[in-house]
C-alpha cells in the first residue's frame, strides 16, 4: 500500500515524542528559502504572463485570428503554471480562467469572460470581432493579478500546497480535455501544471531526501511518466504540442493512473513538511 | 470471522448468507433474509429449519426484507468462489468498471494483491489507521471511524481487453471471453462500454458501497483509473401476509428473478454458474464464472401508458402476483406449462419469459443466473426519466448463457420499452481461497510457469 510511509498518529496522540517528530521535524522555519524562490518563480511566470498576454490581446484587437490562435497556448502556459498562487484571488481566476461551465447561459452568457471566452470566439466562429473587450478585461486582469501578486506575502503551507493542488486541477480538467475544449491544446496546459508542481517539489527536496527517499522515488516514477508521454506529443522541436483529441486511450489512461497518484502522494507533502 | 468458506452444503442458511454471527437475534435475522417463510421455521429450530421450504428461499433475486439488514451483516469472504455471486442480493449494489495500468506479470500480482487487501479490510470491517491530522486522513470517513462489513461483498471480474492487451496474459484467456458486440436493439455508449476490469459492489447501504469504491480509488490510484460505474438498487420490501418471500420488482413494476434458479443448489450452481473441469477452460479459471453486465433502460413513461393485458403478454407473467399466465391464481414461484400452451395463447410465444426460457430439454443448458439492480439516472435530455435496469447476470459458458438468451430475445416485444445502453463481458476470478492466497492467484501462477 502506498499509505506505508504515512506515520500513524496513534503514538502521536500519546504523547510520543519519537513519532510526532517524524512530521514535525521540518520546522516551517525551514521553508524561508524554498518559499522564497518560488517567489520569484511565480513572479517570473507573471510577468512574462503579462507580456505575453498584451501580444495576444493586440492580435485579437487586430482581428488576426491566425496570430491569436497561434499565441492562445503558449500566453496561458504562464498562468496555469503559477496556478495555485493565482488562485487565491478568485475573482481574477474566475475573470481570466473560468469555463462556459461556470455559467448558467455557458457561451452565450455575457458574463463569461477571459481565455476561454475568447478561445471560444477564435476556434469556433473563427473570428475575434466579438471579443475585442473581453480582450481588454482581460490584459487589466492579468495586471492587475501581477500588482497583486508583486504585494502578496507567500504562504509556505499555500507553495507547498500548491504541488497537489496543481495535480487536481489536471485531473479535474485536463485529463478529460474540457479545459480548452474549442482550442485542444490541453496538452500545453497539462505541460505547464506539471512543470508548476514539479518545480515546487524540486524546492522543498532537499528538506525531505533523507527521510523521505522511497516517496520521492514514487513520484519522481510519476512526473517521469507523464513526461515521457508528453514527450511523445511535441511538435514544432518541442516547441508545442498536438490536438489533445491525438492522445490515444491508452496514452491518456497511463497518465491519468499518473496523475492521481501524483495527487495522492502530494496531498501529504504539507504534512511531511510539518505544515497545516 | 475471516474463516475459510466452504462451498455451501445446499440450503445451509448461514454458508450461503454469510452472516456467520454467533447470537441468537442475528440467526434470527440471517433466516429472516433468506426469505419471509424461513421466519417460523427459524423460530422453531434455527436454520435447519429453512430445509423445509421449497427451492425458492435461495433466490438470489429474493426482495430484501424491511428491518432486516443490519450494518454487523457480514459475508465470508474466503472461498472456492467469490462472493457476491450466489448470495443473496442486498438492497445496494454497483458494477464499477477500470483500465488496469499493469504491463508485467508483476504489476498485475501488485494489483491483485493490493485489491484483496482493501476487499479483505472493507468486507470484514474494522478501525482505519488514523494519521497525524496534518496529513489527508487514511479514510473517507463517511460511514464513520469504525466501518462496519454492512453484507459489503467486492466481485472481481476481468474484461476482454486486459488479456487482449497484453501478449504475455492473451494466451491465458478464459475461452469463451470476448468483447460485448452490439444487439439489434442496442445504443451503445462507449463511455458506458467494456473494461479490462470490473468490481460488482454490493451492500446493505449505498454508503457502503460508495465508501468501498472510494477506498479503492484511493489506494489504487495509479494501477486502477475508472472508466464507467452504474449504480442501482432493490426495493426492500415488507413481509407479506403470507409470509412468502418475494422477487423484488424491477421498474417495469414486475418481479424480477422469479424463475431464477436455486443458488442454494450446489450441484445446479456447479452445472450453469460455476466453472468446471468439464468446461475445457485454462486450469485457473476453475471456480469462477462469466459475468455478463447491461446497463438497460427502461422508457418507463411509455410503458406505464401500456394497457395491463400488454405489460403483462410482454413479459409473461401477471403484474400483481408475479404468477404464470397459465396459472394466474398460483404463486410466482410457479412455473408455466408450455407443453399445454403451444400455440401461445395464454403465454404468448413472444413474450420476454418465453423466449427466454422456452422450458424445453434443450435448453436447459442455457440458464443463466440473474442478480440484477434497478437504476435512477434522474432525467434525460429529453426530460424523459432516466431509469432501467443494471442487468447482471453469471453462467459458467457465456456464449450457452447470457449470449443464447440474449439472441432469443433479439426482436422482442418488449424492445419498445427497453433500450441497452451499457455493459461488458467480464469473467468473475475463482475466491480467494484462504488468507495469504490473493485474487488471481492462479492465473498469475500460469502466467509465470515456464510454458510447454
Ligand atoms: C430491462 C430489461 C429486462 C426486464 C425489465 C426484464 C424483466 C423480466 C421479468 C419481469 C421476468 C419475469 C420474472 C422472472 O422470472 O424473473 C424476467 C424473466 C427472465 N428474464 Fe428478463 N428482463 C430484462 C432483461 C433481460 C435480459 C437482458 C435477459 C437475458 C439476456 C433476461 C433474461 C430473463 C430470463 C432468463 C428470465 C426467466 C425466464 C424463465 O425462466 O421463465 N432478461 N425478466
Ligand atoms: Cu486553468
Amino acid at each position: 500500500m502506498n499509505i506505508k510511509h504515512l506515520i500513524p498518529t496513534m503514538a502521536l496522540l500519546a504523547g510520543s515524542v519519537a513519532s510526532g517528530v517524524a512530521l514535525a521535524q521540518s520546522a516551517p522555519l525551514d521553508l524561508v528559502g524554498p518559499v522564497a524562490e518560488y517567489k520569484i518563480y511565480v513572479s517570473e511566470n507573471v510577468d512574462q504572463l503579462a507580456r505575453e498576454t498584451a501580444k495576444f490581446v493586440a492580435a485579437v484587437k487586430a482581428g488576426d485570428v491566425a496570430r491569436a490562435k497561434a499565441l492562445y497556448a503558449p500566453t496561458r502556459v504562464y498562468y496555469e503554471r503559477v496556478e495555485p498562487i493565482a488562485e487565491l484571488f478568485s475573482d481574477l481566476d474566475a475573470a481570466i480562467d473560468s469555463r462556459a461551465d461556470d455559467y448558467e447561459g455557458a457561451e452565450k452568457d455575457p458574463e463569461f469572460p477571459g481565455f476561454h471566452r475568447i478561445e471560444y470566439s477564435l476556434w469556433e466562429k473563427n473570428s475575434a470581432s466579438d471579443v475585442k473587450q473581453v480582450a481588454d478585461k482581460l490584459l487589466a486582469d492579468v495586471k492587475e493579478l501581477q500588482a497583486r501578486i508583486g504585494k502578496l506575502t507567500f504562504p509556505p503551507e499555500v507553495v507547498v500546497g500548491g504541488a497537489a493542488v496543481l495535480m487536481e486541477e489536471v485531473a479535474a480538467t485536463k485529463i478529460s480535455g474540457e479545459e480548452n475544449r474549442y482550442s485542444k491544446v490541453d496538452l500545453w496546459d497539462f505541460k505547464a501544471n506539471t512543470d508548476g508542481s514539479y518545480k515546487i517539489v524540486e524546492l522543498v527536496r532537499p528538506l525531505i531526501e533523507k527521510k523521505e527517499a522511497k516517496f520521492l522515488a514514487e513520484v519522481d516514477k510519476n512526473f517521469k511518466t507523464v513526461y515521457d508521454i508528453l514527450k511523445l506529443y511535441e511538435t514544432n522541436g518541442g516547441k508545442g504540442y498536438v490536438s489533445y483529441e491525438k492522445l490515444t486511450d491508452k496514452d491518456r489512461t497511463v497518465m491519468a493512473a499518473a496523475i492521481n497518484k501524483l495527487a495522492e502522494d502530494l496531498s501529504t507533502l504539507r504534512g511531511k513538511l510539518g505544515l497545516k | 470471522m475471516m474463516t475459510k468458506q466452504e462451498t455451501p452444503a445446499p440450503r445451509d442458511v448461514t454458508a450461503r448468507k454469510g452472516t456467520r454471527i454467533p447470537d441468537a437475534p442475528t440467526n434470527r435475522r440471517m433466516a429472516l433474509k433468506m426469505g419471509v417463510a424461513a421466519l417460523g421455521a427459524a423460530w422453531m429450530g434455527g436454520v435447519g429449519a429453512a430445509s423445509r421450504l421449497g427451492g425458492h428461499e435461495t433466490n438470489v433475486t429474493n426482495a430484501p426484507v424491511t428491518n432486516i439488514a443490519s450494518p454487523e451483516d457480514r459475508v465470508p469472504f474466503f472461498g472456492k468462489h467469490q462472493s457476491g455471486v450466489i448470495n443473496l442480493r442486498p438492497a445496494n449494489g454497483m458494477i464499477a468498471s477500470f483500465s488496469v495500468l499493469a504491463e508485467t506479470p508483476d504489476a498485475l500480482e501488485r494489483l491483485f494483491r493490493r485489491l484483496t487487501e482493501r476487499a479483505i479490510f472493507l468486507t470484514h470491517g474494522g478501525t482505519p489507521p488514523e494519521y497525524d491530522p496534518r496529513l489527508p486522513p487514511a479514510d473517507s470517513g463517511i460511514l464513520g471511524p469504525h466501518i462496519p462489513p454492512d453484507a459489503l461483498t467486492i466481485t472481481v471480474s476481468l474484461g476482454n481487453s486486459l488479456f487482449e492487451d497484453r501478449p504475455w496474459l492473451k494466451p491465458h484467456k478464459p475461452r469463451r471471453l470476448i468483447r460485448m458486440t452490439r444487439f439489434p436493439n442496442d445504443a451503445l455508449d462507449a463511455a458506458l462500454c467494456h473494461g479490462d476490469l470490473n468490481l460488482q459492489i454490493c451492500a446493505n447501504t449505498q454508503d457502503t458501497t460508495q465508501h468501498a469504491l472510494r477506498d479503492i480509488l484511493k489506494n489504487l490510484a495509479d494501477q486502477l483509473v475508472l472508466r464507467w460505474m452504474q449504480e442501482g438498487n432493490v426495493p426492500v420490501i415488507q413481509p407479506g401476509p403470507d409470509g412468502l418471500a418475494e422477487s423484488a420488482r424491477n421498474l417495469l413494476g414486475f418481479r424480477d428473478g422469479s424463475a431464477n434458479p436455486d443458488a442454494g443448489d450446489e450441484a445446479l450452481m456447479n452445472h450453469l454458474v460455476w466453472v468446471g473441469p468439464e468446461r475445457n477452460e485454462p486450469a485457473w479459471a476453475l471456480g469462477g464464472s462469466y459475468q455478463a453486465v447491461r446497463i438497460i433502460r427502461n422508457f418507463v413513461e411509455r410503458w406505464d401508458r401500456a394497457p395491463l393485458w400488454e405489460q403483462e403478454a410482454f413479459i409473461g407473467r401477471t403484474k400483481v402476483t408475479g404468477a404464470p399466465l397459465d396459472k394466474p391464481y398460483a404463486k410466482e414461484s410457479d412455473v408455466p406449462d408450455y407443453t399445454r400452451d403451444p400455440e401461445g395463447e395464454k403465454t404468448p410465444l413472444d413474450s420476454h419469459i418465453r423466449l427466454a426460457n422456452d422450458r424445453t430439454p434443450e435448453t436447459q443448458d442455457n440458464i443463466i443466473l440473474r442478480r440484477p439492480f434497478n437504476y435512477f439516472n434522474g432525467v434525460a435530455k429529453n426530460g424523459q426519466l432516466d431509469q432501467g435496469l443494471l442487468f447482471i447476470c453469471y453462467q459458467a459458458d457465456l456464449e450457452k448463457g447470457f449470449i443464447t438468451v440474449q439472441r432469443r430475445l433479439d426482436g422482442e416485444p418488449l424492445e419498445e420499452y427497453l433500450k441497452p445502453v451499457g455493459g461488458g463481458y467480464f469473467f468473475t476470478l475463482p475466491g480467494v481461497a484462504h488468507e495469504g492466497d490473493y485474487f488471481g492467484s492462479a492465473l498469475i501462477a500460469a502466467v509465470r510457469a515456464p510454458a510447454h
